[in-house]
């Protein structure tokens, strides 16, 4: 511990910390610019600067470790005059006129830190130089006018992100920020993840769609699951007047660094397909408007006529629990049909339930990722789905780290690790067999015959295994290409070695609600069969084109969606629904993390959810919906998922 | 005690702070008991008094050789002189020119508009005053009071104005720096 005091305030902070730190501690605050608690101190605004006794000169607060006996000053007339001489001078510079940018009234830093120092003219004219605007990216734009050099956005995608995409170019006050090596943005690495856009402390990197929509204090901030995966990051959605304007990710989230990816920030802002405004049913060929009465009594007419095999129903894994058990309920005990389906071919959900029958709670949370050293990611591409843990992973390039990747399609997870190891293809048990001989036997003629053999670069792959009887904390990530039913003896013999070494294990998941449909009963990737009546409940979600075959061919076709899509173009019946933010209910994250999505918008009338719909439906069929997946849920987690 | 005089005038701006001011709307019969509303834009007398005013009102950014005559006018005439909203403060939405140079907006706004055609041409008649690089009014002449804002409410300009009639300097707080 080290003892300090600031403003006279004696105070005890933990080893490590900063002058900054202790501040925070005591109580005081000193306005920053550049400094965030997620990313590494970097001291390029001195806004924070304070006095310290015995110093010759004012001291970054943030870069400079405390140290025992120190006595910190932060507000006396030397730190005050400099700081309003540090925000004359950061205004002088650029284009920081706040009349004409989108961020301001709260929404920008540099602002209000001059209101709070009470600067209300500048006292430096400003250089009036300009700057390069891009404005070559779909979701965002950069305008190097509005910068202040703190490089929080630089910090955030290498040290958060791991993607190395932005950068500086130049020196002093004419450096820009550019991406790669100074291409425009739009061309560049970029992975849209918007992370930047959102740490940004003034306009200098601002959001296409929300620009000049409001200010914060104007949007409604709903918190809510993203639906894009089944990672369960949160996603805070602003709304104003009932309309989506734009998706923050929750920065103060311990939970996976609080970011989002592409899909999950921009997905919902670019949706495009028709919504669906009201029953529809099909009369000589054309869809036509139909009450919800005598739909609902169509429907029900159709079900009694029918029972087991003639009637299949499959639903979304975009739904909340109370959807999914409903519906599976519903169909299994009130019309004795064999097992509801979900649409995809993601088996993931139904591999860890088989493999927790053998190895008990096998699984960890997805924390496990945070302090790993070492990662082997089979049959996941993590630059495509789960993106968020494949940043967790990306950012790791920084640090001594071994990666072993067998993926199905060629990505850039590793494209930065020293020590790696990466496979294209499925020969998830050759380098399984190769990490157990190398455990067991080091650098052996039989190890080397496997590399030979998979055509592995030598060099890289023994500077991995080398390494290997080195790896403290290593984590086995698991994507859908590998977790299937039929490899299952090739995953056991995988968890097995990984639970010798002792590396942590993560299965990812599928859709969002997945694993809870899984665990509920609800069969994966099912075969679709043609039969009398078929029920697709999709949500707002996309089905396969085997699905599509099967709706075609069965007799009586309802289609339950948002959206129009060549499944409604097939459908006899066509009920609207819904969509995620309109919606509320529980929704379980790939590592058992059981999470309340709130409503983000109002539907408009007439819209009803497919979980109001299965009430309305067993009501007419007299017939009550099972809810009990509370208690069902939470022996089946703890049995698969460790605490 | 006579009332203590008032003037404004309107520089390089778009009379939006002057349709602030309108904003109080019946606390301008307040104001009138409190000082004498004297010369501006939108009044029949249009110079500030010869023998001065206590408080003159300047809105909108130095452009041109006329707006520094104007600014320096008032400056003389007045004995406190107030910068009313950003274009005065800082120089605002006309200084945007200041990143391009005064050619170059002439020669867009004159020439190159869709709306122009051929026979476009950039005025050059020796009676127009010349332009200039758009500065704050503060550069020009001593400014006592800062009241920035795109506009300043109408809040902010009642307060910094009856707290003037009556003797007090305004102070600088959340109501008076809301630069927008």
């Amino acid at each position: 511990m080290i003892n300090l005091t600031v403003n006279e305030k004696p105070i005890e902070l933990p080893d490590g910390g900063t002058v900054l730190d202790a501040i925070h501690l005591a109580g005081f605050n000193v306005p920053t610019l550049c400094h965030h608690p997620k990313l590494t101190p970097y001291g390029s605004c001195r806004l924070c600067l304070v006095e310290i006794e015995g110093a010759k000169t004012l001291m970054p607060s943030c870069t400079v470790p405390a140290a025992e006996g120190m006595k910190v000053h932060t507000d006396t007339e030397k730190t005050k005059s400099a700081r309003t001489f540090i925000l004359s001078m950061l205004f002088s510079e650029r284009n920081h006129f706040c009349m004409y940018c989108q961020a301001t009234d709260g929404d920008c830093d540099l602002q209000t830190a001059a209101y709070d120092e009470g600067i209300n003219h500048w006292t430096i004219t400003p250089a009036y130089k300009p700057f390069y605007v891009d404005t070559s990216h779909p979701d965002f734009i950069l305008d190097n006018n509005r910068c202040i050099l703190c490089r929080r956005c630089v910090r955030t995608c290498s040290e958060l992100v791991g993607n190395n995409t932005l950068g500086l170019e130049h020196r002093g006050s004419a450096s820009i920020l550019i991406a790669d090596n100074g291409i425009p943005l739009g061309e560049s690495s970029c992975i849209s993840c918007g992370n930047c856009v959102e740490i940004c402390p003034t306009g200098a990197l601002y959001d296409r769609r929300s620009m000049y929509q409001g200010r914060e204090t104007d949007l409604t901030r709903t918190e809510t699951v993203c639906m894009d995966c089944s990672l369960g990051c949160t996603r805070v959605v602003k709304t104003r007047d009932n309309r989506l304007v734009r998706i923050d990710s929750k920065f103060d989230d311990l939970f996976l660094g609080g970011l989002l990816c592409e899909k999950g920030r921009y997905a919902p802002l670019k949706e495009a397909r028709q919504r669906i405004e009201k029953p529809l049913i099909r009369r000589n060929g054309e869809l036509q408007p139909i009450a919800w009465d005598s739909a609902l009594a169509c429907i029900a007419t159709q079900l009694k006529a029918y029972g087991g095999d003639e009637i299949s129903a499959y639903i979304s894994g975009r739904l909340p629990m109370d959807t999914l058990q409903g519906f599976k309920s519903f169909f299994e005990d009130g019309f004795n049909i064999d097992r509801v389906g979900l649409f995809g071919h993601d088996e993931s959900a139904a591999v860890s339930i088989e493999l927790a029958k053998e190895f008990g709670a096998f699984e960890s949370t997805l924390d496990a990722l945070e302090d790993a050293d070492a990662a082997v990611v089979l049959g996941a591409d993590l630059t495509k789905d789960h993106q968020v843990a494949g940043f967790m992973i990306k950012r790791k390039s920084r640090e001594h780290f071994s990666l072993v990747e067998v993926s199905r399609d060629e990505n850039k997870l590793g494209q930065n690790f020293i020590k790696r190891l990466i496979r294209v293809g499925d020969d998830y048990d050759e380098i399984i067999d190769l990490l157990i001989c190398y455990k067991a036997n080091g650098a052996c003629r039989e190890a080397e015959q496997i590399i030979q053999a998979q055509g592995l670069t030598a060099h890289r792959a023994n500077l991995l295994l080398d390494n290997l009887a080195d790896w403290q904390k290593p984590v086995f990530i698991i994507g859908k290409d590998y977790a299937k039913l039929s490899n299952l003896e090739s995953l056991r013999k995988t968890i097995r070695f990984a639970m010798e070494i002792g590396a942590k294990v993560i299965i990812l998941k599928g859709d969002t609600n997945s694993f809870a449909a899984s665990l509920l009963g609800i069969e994966l990737n099912p075969e679709y069969k043609a039969t009398k009546v078929a029920v697709y409940a999709m949500a707002d979600g996309h089905a396969c084109g085997h699905a599509l075959e099967a709706l075609k061919k069965s007799e009586f076709k309802i289609v339950h969606s948002a959206y129009f899509n060549e499944f409604t173009d097939a459908a006899d019946l066509v009920l609207p629904c819904k969509t995620w933010a309109e919606i509320e209910g529980y929704y379980l994250s790939t590592d058992g993390r059981l999470q309340f999505q709130n409503k983000a918008l109002a539907a408009a009338e007439g819209q009803h959810s497919i979980y109001d719909v299965l009430n309305f439906m067993a009501e007419r069929t007299g017939f009550s919906l099972k809810q009990d997946w509370q208690t069902v849920l939470a022996q089946k987690v703890s049995a698969i998922i460790k605490a | 005690m006579a009332k203590p005089k008032v003037a404004s005038d309107w520089l390089a701006g778009c009379a939006g702070c002057h349709m602030s001011f309108l904003d109080m709307d019946e606390r301008i019969i307040e104001l009138t008991k409190l000082v004498d509303l004297r010369a501006t834009p939108i009044t029949d007398l249009k110079e500030p008094d010869e023998d001065g005013v206590t408080v003159g009102i300047l809105e909108g950014g130095i452009s041109n050789s006329y707006n520094e005559e104007v600014a320096i006018r008032m400056r003389e005439r007045s004995k406190i002189l107030i910068a009313l909203g950003d274009c005065a403060v800082f120089g605002g939405v006309p200084a945007m020119r200041n990143f391009v140079g005064a050619d170059e907006a002439l020669k867009r706004a004159y020439i190159e508009s869709e709306s122009t055609d051929e026979s476009g041409k950039i005025p050059d008649d020796p009676e127009l005053s010349t332009t200039q690089h758009v500065r704050p009014v503060s550069d020009v002449v001593k400014v006592d009071v800062f009241l920035p804002g795109c506009a300043p409410s109408a809040d902010a300009i009642f307060y910094v104005l009856s707290e003037l009639a009556q003797g007090r300097m305004p102070e600088t707080n959340q109501l008076t720096n809301d630069w927008h």
